[in-house]
């Protein structure tokens, strides 16, 4: 379980004729267990993609489909960790992560069992009933991942996660996705602006034109990765050292340059 | 901090005070008949409390204009706080209710006390309608507010979170406004007191609005401080509870940790 297909979606804002084309015949087909990252200019609708998959907006034209069902609401089996957290401020650590496990009713030892496993996983332990304002911005999210990944959902849908964070909890940040993609690999479509980020996570990058925003390009990383054992390297910093991650990395920075280079003319 | 805070506050009433004997018992600048000396408070004071005036002793005026702000209030925010919410939530709701709140919303609270004696008398029935009136208006601005202004990712978390509709209001909604919620609630509260003299004055026969009534239809001004001191003071303390209550419901919240 947990594929997510795109096609020939298209997104207008407002008015069908006069409104605002936001997306243009975007097809892209991510399988089970596999970490798509679509990387784009800013408003390029990348995020709106996203919030179609999680059902927080319809589309105009063409098809979204989660299992080779249609979206139509906004739904546990599609958990989505968002840019500002998003976190109930007025529940405690232990209280977010709970709460879309009482939603599923889900009895209180099996929720206590589920809750302290993800409290553990996110190294949240001493922190479970601390109030979100009370942690740092590194801390909310990993609470806003475990909120999402207890759920046990079918895809995870991750937009701009680590955009709020400073450079240095970032790089912490995605060393604990990887960590945690390997320990309990899920669906995952992850949008960011960052290349280097997409590079390192994900195993497909598909990168997005400019308005009408539509997929371009979609990059193998994972063959790579798998070729040039990027996995045996612990740290963040070797892995971008290595020739084959520069080499990508420079592609797609060429790709979306094109993008900006014919805005500008 | 708020030790200073609290000592810096003494000091400002005890010189507003020294300034008091200084301009009428001490100097006499003011004259006796325009404003009353400490003496002369001091005297009318014993004489409320102990002998009674306008019919019965300052504690009682007092429990009893207090009884009329607590009913008055809890009607008022009760009805306003939910209709706000719903106002906030409901976009049918809001488009119904709005147009009428917003046409009653000018009308002074005092205007109604006409009507107010006509259809319920000059009972306490008729000044809780009236205070009603006045208490309830922040309150269902600021609740609709408070929805309005709620973090749409928290709406959608919440959403994809799966949460069915008593929850959404009970336990995202709700507590999601309860900071503008409270500034509606200290609202009503000051305009509950503002409204309460004013509607105390017509037609009462205890209450501190009767006794300023009655004080000023003897032209007896040490009598009328001693009206007006104890609203000021019944007012700060249901603030002060307020406030008490406030702090403990918001303790989660950044504004609730200062």
């Amino acid at each position: 379980m947990g594929s997510i297909r795109f096609e020939g979606v298209g997104k207008v804002f407002g008015n069908a004729r006069t409104g605002f084309k936001a997306l243009d015949d975007v097809s892209l087909a991510i399988g089970e267990k596999e970490f798509v990252a679509i990387v784009g200019p800013s408003g390029c609708g990348k995020t709106t993609c996203l919030r179609m998959v999680a059902g927080f907006e319809g589309v105009s034209a063409g098809k979204v489909l989660v299992n080779d069902r249609p979206v139509v609401r906004p739904g546990a089996d599609r958990a989505v960790v968002f840019q500002q957290f998003a976190l109930f401020p007025w529940k405690t650590v232990r209280q977010n992560i709970e709460f879309g496990l009482r939603n599923k009713r889900i009895g209180k030892d099996q929720r206590d069992h589920l809750v302290a496993g993800s409290l553990k996983l996110m190294s949240l332990e001493s922190h479970g009933d601390a109030y979100p304002h009370q942690l740092s911005g590194g801390m909310q999210q990993r609470v806003a991942i475990a909120r999402a990944y207890v759920l046990d959902p079918d895809v995870l849908l991750m937009d701009e996660p680590f955009g709020a964070l400073d450079a240095q909890t970032r790089v912490v940040m995605q060393e604990e996705l990887v960590r945690l993609a390997r320990v309990n690999p899920r669906t995952v479509l992850f949008i960011t602006h960052a290349v280097e980020e997409a590079v390192y996570l994900a195993d497909r990058v598909a990168i997005m034109s400019r308005r009408p925003g539509t997929i371009k390009e979609i990059i193998d990383v994972k063959t790579v990765r798998l070729a040039e054992r990027w996995d045996g390297h612990e740290r963040i910093e070797d892995v971008m050292d290595l020739e084959s991650f520069v080499h990508l990395r420079t592609r797609i920075w060429k790709s979306l340059r094109e993008e900006k280079a014919e805005i500008g003319h | 901090m708020r030790g200073r805070k609290a000592v810096v506050g003494l000091c400002a009433v005890g010189g507003i005070i020294i300034l008091w004997f200084a301009l009428t018992s001490w100097f006499g600048i003011i004259p006796a008949g325009r404003f009353p000396t400490p003496a002369q408070f001091w005297v009318a004071l014993k004489q409320i409390e102990l002998r009674g005036y306008a019919g019965s002793t300052l504690v009682d005026h007092a429990l009893h204009s207090l009884r009329l702000i607590v009913i008055s209030f809890l009607v008022a925010v009760g009805t306003g706080i939910p209709l706000g919410l719903l106002m906030g939530w409901n976009r049918r709701a809001e488009a119904l209710i709005n147009p009428v709140f917003m046409l009653i919303r000018p009308i002074p609270p005092l205007a109604w006390i006409p009507l107010a004696i006509l259809w319920l008398g000059l009972g306490d029935a008729a000044k809780v309608m009236v205070i009603w009136f006045a208490a309830f208006v922040p309150s269902v601005i600021n609740a609709h507010a408070g929805v309005r202004n709620i973090d749409k990712s928290v709406i959608e978390a919440a959403r994809m979170l799966g949460t069915p509709p008593l929850r959404m209001a009970g336990e995202v909604i709700v507590p999601a406004s309860l900071p503008m919620i409270f500034t509606g609630l200290r609202l009503s509260l000051q305009a509950s007191w503002t409204t309460l003299v004013a509607a105390e004055l017509v037609g009462a026969l205890v209450g501190v609005g009767f006794v300023l009534n009655m004080a000023q239809q003897d032209i007896y001004p040490a009598m009328i401080l001693v009206g007006m001191l104890t609203v000021g003071v019944l007012g700060w303390a249901t603030t002060f509870v307020l406030g008490l209550v406030e702090r403990r419901v918001l303790s989660w919240s950044l504004q609730g940790r200062g």
